[in-house]
């Protein structure tokens, strides 16, 4: 994959549609970019269909219509394993429940996404431990979740999202379980990890501390988007 | 004279039975024909044993032996079992061909009784299972002989008088008159029959000799062997020569007879005869050492003649020690005038006595 | 490619396998011990039954000595000597041996006698031929000479040159040892000596047992076949060292048939066993998976994991299972000799030789078992929709989602097929395959069946929410409930239809006893004596007999492939028969000149014989005639028995001897003086070997042994279960940690700790209850197959079926109890945690 020039977006969403199940319409007509080292939140009530956005986005779910393009490659025109394979090379995750395996080790749990792609282990335990110490966690990598705060988790699950330098990150309510102090140190992370890294982030929130850190919001609602 | 161990052991080294009486070998018994063709199943051994010369219609010369032995072993006499082993009966069978280079050679055991086996009394008629030798109408004998690895069906017509051993058939063996047979020969017999080899069938003709003895008791106890040759002359003359040796090789006893081919017979004592081996043999599978060239000397009333043997070829080797029967050898030999068969026993070391 | 499930993510997967067996090493142990315990089953009985054959086989060639082919006499009565040399001269037969062979005893000990031909012998059967010891070298002719095998020799302590007394055919002689049989195996007991003699010494005068044949090499066995049959004189039959091997063989084939398979059903439990455990715990890794997923394994990669895992497990259990196998099969066979009790083989406890070939088999199958127990669960969870796997919170259950049950119908349906279907081979193969079809659909039924009990109970108000919520979150996640329950009624199951089936047995042979022993007291002589009629007579008067019959029993020959029938002479009549014999078909006319003889039911179902159908038996030459009387039970007998009238069998036999009577006294007459009169009257040689017996003795004996030949089944049995139950155990405490946070929920809106350990002991106490209903019921359909189908198609017998209540309710409480008992202990650890803790935590 070729370095995307730092005018091009990292990430483009064009005329993108998707209904649920009973036929209830959730977004159409979704259209947005994000650029490199731009943090943007997306906002909206419960059910305007923020998640599904980001699945659509993370290509674990398919739009009923429109295109997703992820630096150069269009999701549309991918199989199940080139997905795979683009969402374990380019796109990191943080979740709002952390999803820190509670049977390995921290410095596993940071490492996986590289040991998934096949990586040599003593490089990405390496590469995992450099992580965690950019997180603040440098001296954690061999504990396991159950010895975490929450924040501490979360800081975790970002260092993850970004051991192997994605593309793009995306956060679904990444300080939903986190205490307003926390939520705020976290996020100042989190954002300072992504634009250091010239990467793009695309976080659903409802909190406004987050619409605070982005560089813009945008407000998911039934008729569509807009820049709050 | 002429013997397999297993026989031995059965008809001599076993101390007969106590109530099992056997007729003792007499002087001065007339034997008569063809009644005494037939089996004398009272004495404690007894054989018939043809040997000779074949010439094939292929040109290939053949040297070829039939035996069969018949024993008293002193068992369930009294047992009215048809099976009981009151009569056991041998064959046995050997081909000398020089294109082989070795001797091929079966044999046959069986209790007589069921139609199986037997020796007839009063006619020659002796069979062990499907090999049999008979004398059929018009004093021709038969053998019809199936070995593993060749098949022999011959007929002999006779050309002389029956020949008396000894004295009048009744042949000495030892220092002691009752170590002796009745012991007669029948020499140049014409021969004629097929001899099958490979599934390939040869006519043949030539010339044989039959041997017949019957006894109780035999051999001396220090007897280690024998040498025995029974050679039948160009001229019609037979010369029979046996001696027994004990274990340094020396002679405890011999005999023979020489016929003049106008029929005047001439016993041969312990004496007249004398063996002398011009060539050993070492059997490459038993070690035994035999002479299987020797000079045989006989003193006849005009002199003494010599008779060199030369066999068909070395490896005349019967090797039965798979079956527990004796190593020994029994070749075909030419002479000089002259063809026949030397038998040598004890050679190999394990026959026991 | 995507090559993320090969080398590439092995690192990944190591992680990921060591995690989870770190974190739940219980569950690991439990698959290993499931896999083990299956494959250690199945390969003990495989090799018990391997070397018992073995021995057996050898048994067979060490007294036939490998003959190409053997003429036998059909009867203990021998055949005429005249076989043998008609044998011998039939075109293709090289040589012929004829053999007496007589079952003899010597300083009580049992052997078998050949008497010999030596010249025979050693060209057709060189292994029988005895070398005569220094010094006896005369002996291979004499009468008086033996030759013993090593194993006599042992037994015996007996040297060359010593005297035995040999008892045979109820003569004695005394013999003297003559030498040894070199080329007999060391275990094989067996004297030779010369055939005369023996026909001589043990009055078998122009009798022969056996002609042994050798063939040419380029003879047409079948010509040879033809040719010697219409040679041979009545009396004899041909068999080769094949046909006498399979009648070995057949003796106890299916005995260990139903050996094997209940070792499969261990290794089958197993499987479901591991099913369940790889079904819990990836249904618990739902959301492990699903952020897997999202991270970039592929569908591919999280089946291979459970499959790696389901691989480890299986490899580690098999090979344990192996090990464990051999030892199983070195102990049983050292406690209960080569038939587990069985009583088929006489030989001495045969050595398990280790058979590299089955030892794969057992490997493969038990990674096979644990393989397909792990790949099933592991397909659906790949399945699973990633985005709503990471959303959801534990399982999907939802109560309005119908139980499936048309799989579950398909399988019934080929189950009730192919019960229908004969036998293959003497073998109830399609009886098998009906039980594993019914097994499979009913476990397939589970859900449907879990929501069809309890939903009577649900609908039902219930008072106490402690039971309610059991009842509703059962019959809401059937699922569930089978995933726990598969295991327990798959070998429960099988347990009840084996004891169903053991029971009804008993029950019938019980009965039968009753039915058969009707006199007071029986006689028997052993080692081949014989009451001859003046002896007869003399026990027939002896002070307080009212009546005795006497009779004979001795195997006879129908069928050279077959073990013999057993014939029984006895007096009886077409008039009595009903009340001596215990009839299944009314009495058919026999037709004027034919004799009627009296055929047991597993020789009906082996010969295809029935009443008035005419029946051709060895006795008494080519005129006889003989026709089935009728049908009766016999349970003693598996390979057939014929009854035929004393005075018939005299008639064609000339044979008067008798060695049983049957005594019915006086009604004032005193056992114990009846006994001693009956012995004081026996010859003075007979009295040694004479056994005297009353009825509730033999029914004892006759029970005693049953069990003993059943108690491998009943181990087998309750390995079974207790496999099932530590299953039960498992599936409930793991499903129960697994729902810490709805315990932690309930409690944060009143409900008390103990409320929700009541409601996790009605919970357990309801799947305990549903799995044990469901076991019995399938247990008693599979009971019905194994009594109709499987048994008379195996043993050829059949009978009543009887249900032993007693047991089945002990097995539903015994269910009832663990499922609950574990789902309460399962539950104080779930709930021991703080509850704010639980509701917070993710997994």
């Amino acid at each position: 994959m070729t370095a995307p020039s730092d005018t091009s977006p990292l990430l483009r969403v064009s005329g993108l549609a998707k209904s649920v199940g009973s036929g209830r319409l959730l977004f159409a007509e979704l259209s947005f970019a994000l650029a490199p080292g731009e943090l943007v939140a997306i906002t909206g009530e419960s059910g305007v269909g923020k998640s599904t956005l980001l699945n659509v986005i993370a290509g674990l779910d398919r739009p009923d219509r429109g295109e997703v393009i992820v630096e150069t490659t269009e999701l549309g025109a991918l199989n199940e394993a080139a997905l795979t394979r683009l969402r374990r090379d380019r796109i990191g995750f943080v979740f709002q429940a952390f999803h820190i395996l509670p049977y390995l080790t921290l410095r596993q749990n940071v490492a996986l996404p590289l040991a998934l792609a096949g990586g040599e282990r003593r490089t990405i335990e390496a590469r995992a431990g450099a992580l965690l110490g950019e997180v603040g966690l440098g001296d954690r990598g061999d504990s396991y979740g159950a010895d975490l705060s929450g924040g501490e988790l979360q800081r975790v699950a970002i260092a993850r999202a970004l051991v192997h330098d994605p593309a793009l990150i995306l956060a679904d309510e990444p300080t939903g379980n986190l205490d307003p102090e926390t939520a705020e140190r976290v996020l100042a992370l989190f954002a300072r990890s992504v634009r250091g890294r010239d990467a793009a982030a695309l976080i659903v929130t409802h909190s406004s501390a987050v619409a605070a850190v982005a560089d813009r919001t945008l407000h998911l609602t039934c008729a569509g988007l807009r820049a709050a | 004279m002429r013997v397999l161990l297993l026989f031995l052991i059965l008809a001599l080294a076993a101390p007969a039975p106590a109530q099992v009486r056997y007729p003792e070998v007499r002087p001065g018994v007339l034997l008569r024909f063809p009644a005494d063709h037939g089996a004398h199943p009272a004495f404690r051994i007894e054989w018939w044993y043809v040997t000779g010369w074949l010439t094939g219609e292929d040109g290939r010369e053949r040297g070829f032996q039939v035996t069969f032995f018949r024993t008293r072993p002193g068992v369930g006499e009294a047992n009215p079992s048809a099976l009981a082993p009151r009569q056991i009966l041998f064959a046995h069978a050997g081909l000398s061909d020089p294109a082989v280079g070795r001797l091929l050679h079966d044999q046959r055991a069986a209790r007589a009784g069921l139609g199986l086996a037997g020796a007839r009394v009063g006619d020659l008629d002796v069979a062990v299972r499907d090999w049999r030798l008979r004398l059929l109408p018009g004093n021709r004998m038969v053998a019809t002989i199936t070995a593993r690895e060749f098949a022999l069906d011959l007929a002999f017509r006779p050309t002389q008088p029956i020949l008396l051993q000894g004295k009048r058939g009744y042949s000495q063996k030892g220092p002691r008159p009752d170590q002796a047979s009745y012991y007669y020969s029948v020499p140049q017999l014409a021969v004629s029959g097929a001899v099958e080899q490979g599934g390939r069938r040869v006519g043949v003709t030539g010339r044989a000799w039959l041997d017949r003895e019957w006894s109780s008791t035999l051999l001396a106890r220090a007897a280690a062997g024998w040498d025995w040759a029974g050679l039948n002359m160009d001229d019609g003359a037979a010369l029979t020569a046996f001696r027994v040796r004990d274990r340094s090789g020396r002679s405890i006893w011999a005999g023979g007879s020489f016929r003049h081919r106008d029929g005047q017979l001439t016993e041969l004592g312990p004496d007249d005869v004398r063996f002398a081996a011009l060539r050993r043999w070492r059997s490459p599978r038993t070690g035994g050492i035999y002479p299987i060239e020797q000079l045989i000397t006989v003193r006849l009333p005009d002199g003494l003649r010599r008779y060199p043997l030369r066999p068909l070829f070395a490896d005349q080797e019967l090797d039965g020690r798979v079956l527990g029967l004796p190593v020994y050898w029994e070749g075909a030999v030419r002479t000089v005038g002259g063809r026949g068969y030397l038998e040598l026993t004890g050679y190999a070391g394990n026959l026991r006595l | 490619m995507d090559r993320l499930a090969g080398a590439g993510a092995t690192l990944a997967f190591r992680w990921l396998l060591w995690g989870e067996w770190r974190r739940h090493p219980g569950r690991v142990v439990l698959g290993v011990l499931a896999i083990a315990v299956g494959v250690a089953l199945g390969f003990a009985v495989h090799l018990i039954n391997g070397s018992a054959l073995a021995s057996f086989d050898r048994a067979v060639r060490g007294v036939n000595g490998s003959a190409d082919l053997q003429v036998r006499a059909a009867s203990r009565l021998g055949m005429p000597d005249a076989a043998y040399p008609r044998a011998a001269v039939v075109g293709g037969v090289v040589d012929a041996s004829p053999v007496v062979e007589l079952p003899a005893f010597v300083r009580g000990e049992r052997l078998t006698l050949l008497g010999l031909d030596v010249f025979r012998a050693g060209a057709v059967t060189p292994s029988l031929v005895g070398v005569p010891a220094e010094g006896q070298e005369a002996a291979v002719f004499a009468e008086d000479a033996v030759f013993l095998s090593r194993g006599t020799q042992a037994a015996l302590g007996a040297r060359a040159g010593e005297e035995i007394v040999l008892a045979a055919n109820g003569r004695t002689a005394r013999l003297r040892v003559a030498g040894a049989m070199p080329g007999v195996d060391d275990d094989r007991r067996l004297a030779a000596m010369d055939v005369a003699a023996a026909q001589l010494r043990f009055g078998r005068l122009g009798r022969l047992d056996r002609v042994d044949l050798k063939l040419a090499a380029n003879a047409d066995p079948g010509q040879v076949r033809a040719a010697l049959t219409a040679a041979l004189p009545s009396g004899a039959t041909l068999s080769s060292a094949d046909a006498a091997a399979e009648s070995g063989d057949a003796l106890s084939r299916a005995y260990r048939v139903n050996l094997s398979m209940l070792a499969m059903v261990a290794l089958l439990t197993g499987g479901f066993l591991v099913y369940s455990a790889q079904e819990l715990s990836v249904a618990r890794r739902l959301r492990s998976f699903a952020l897997l997923r999202t991270l970039g394994l592929p569908r591919r990669g999280i089946i291979a994991q459970v499959a790696v895992e389901g691989l480890a497990l299986g490899m580690i259990g098999a090979v344990l299972g192996l090990a464990g196998g051999y030892g199983l099969a070195l102990l049983a066979l050292r406690l209960l000799g080569g038939d587990l009790g069985g009583g088929y083989f006489q030989a001495a406890a045969p050595v398990p030789v280790f058979a590299p070939g089955a030892a794969l088999f057992f490997l493969a199958l038990g990674i096979t078992a644990a393989l397909g127990g792990s790949i099933l669960p592991a397909r659906a969870a790949a399945r699973a929709a990633p985005a709503v796997a990471l959303k959801n919170a534990g399982d999907v259950i939802d109560p309005r989602s119908p139980a499936p049950w048309r799989l579950a119908l398909l399988l019934f349906v080929g189950g009730a097929w192919a019960a229908f279907l004969p036998a293959i081979g003497g073998l109830p193969l399609f009886g098998y395959l009906s039980i594993a079809l019914l097994l499979a659909g009913g476990i397939a039924l589970m859900p449907w069946l879990a929501r069809a009990l309890l939903d009577p109970l649900s609908r039902r108000s219930i008072r106490v929410p402690a039971v309610d919520l059991a009842v509703r979150r059962l019959r809401g996640a059937p699922g569930q409930a089978a995933v726990a329950l598969c295991g327990i009624v798959a070998s429960t199951a099988l347990m009840i239809a084996m004891a169903t089936m053991v029971a009804s047995f008993r029950g019938a042979v019980d009965d039968w006893l009753g039915q058969v022993l009707v006199a007071d007291l029986y006689l028997r002589l052993e080692g081949g004596g014989s009451l001859d009629p003046a002896a007869q007579a003399q026990l027939a008067a002896a002070p307080g007999v009212a009546r005795i019959d006497f009779g004979r029993q001795s195997p006879v020959l129908l069928d050279p492939a077959r073990p013999p029938v057993t014939l029984i002479v006895r007096p009886i009549s077409p008039a009595a028969a009903q009340g001596t014999l215990p009839l299944l078909t009314p009495v058919a006319p026999a037709p004027l000149g034919a004799i009627a003889v009296w055929v047991s039911e597993p020789a009906a179902r082996l010969y295809d014989l029935e009443p008035g159908e005419p029946l051709a038996l060895p006795l008494g030459g080519r005129g006889a005639r003989f026709v089935v009387a009728a049908v009766w039970r016999d349970y003693a007998r598996q390979h057939g028995s014929i009854v035929i009238d004393g005075a018939d069998y005299d008639r064609l036999t000339g044979d008067l001897g008798r060695d049983e009577a049957a005594v019915l006294l006086r009604p004032d007459a005193s056992r114990v003086a009846a006994r001693e009169a009956l012995l004081a009257r026996l010859l003075p040689e007979l009295r040694t070997t004479a056994a005297m017996a009353e009825p509730q003795q033999l029914r004892r004996l006759a029970l005693t042994l049953f069990d003993r030949s059943f108690a491998v089944t009943y181990v087998l049995e309750a390995v079974a279960i207790l496999v099932g139950l530590a299953g039960v155990a498992a599936t409930v405490s793991a499903q129960t940690v697994a729902r810490a946070r709805e315990f932690g929920m309930l409690r944060h809106i009143g409900m008390g700790r103990r409320s929700v350990l009541l409601m996790l002991g009605n919970e357990g106490a309801l799947l305990g209850l549903v799995g044990g209903v469901a076991g019995v019921l399938l247990g008693l359909v599979l009971a019905r197959v194994l009594i109709s189908v499987v048994n008379p198609q195996s043993f050829n017998w059949t009978m009543a079926t009887l249900v032993p209540w007693g047991l089945l309710a002990g097995v539903v409480v015994a269910l009832v109890a663990a499922a609950a008992g574990t789902a309460v202990l399962a539950g104080r650890r779930a709930t021991a945690q703080d509850a704010l803790l639980s509701v917070r935590e993710d997994w």
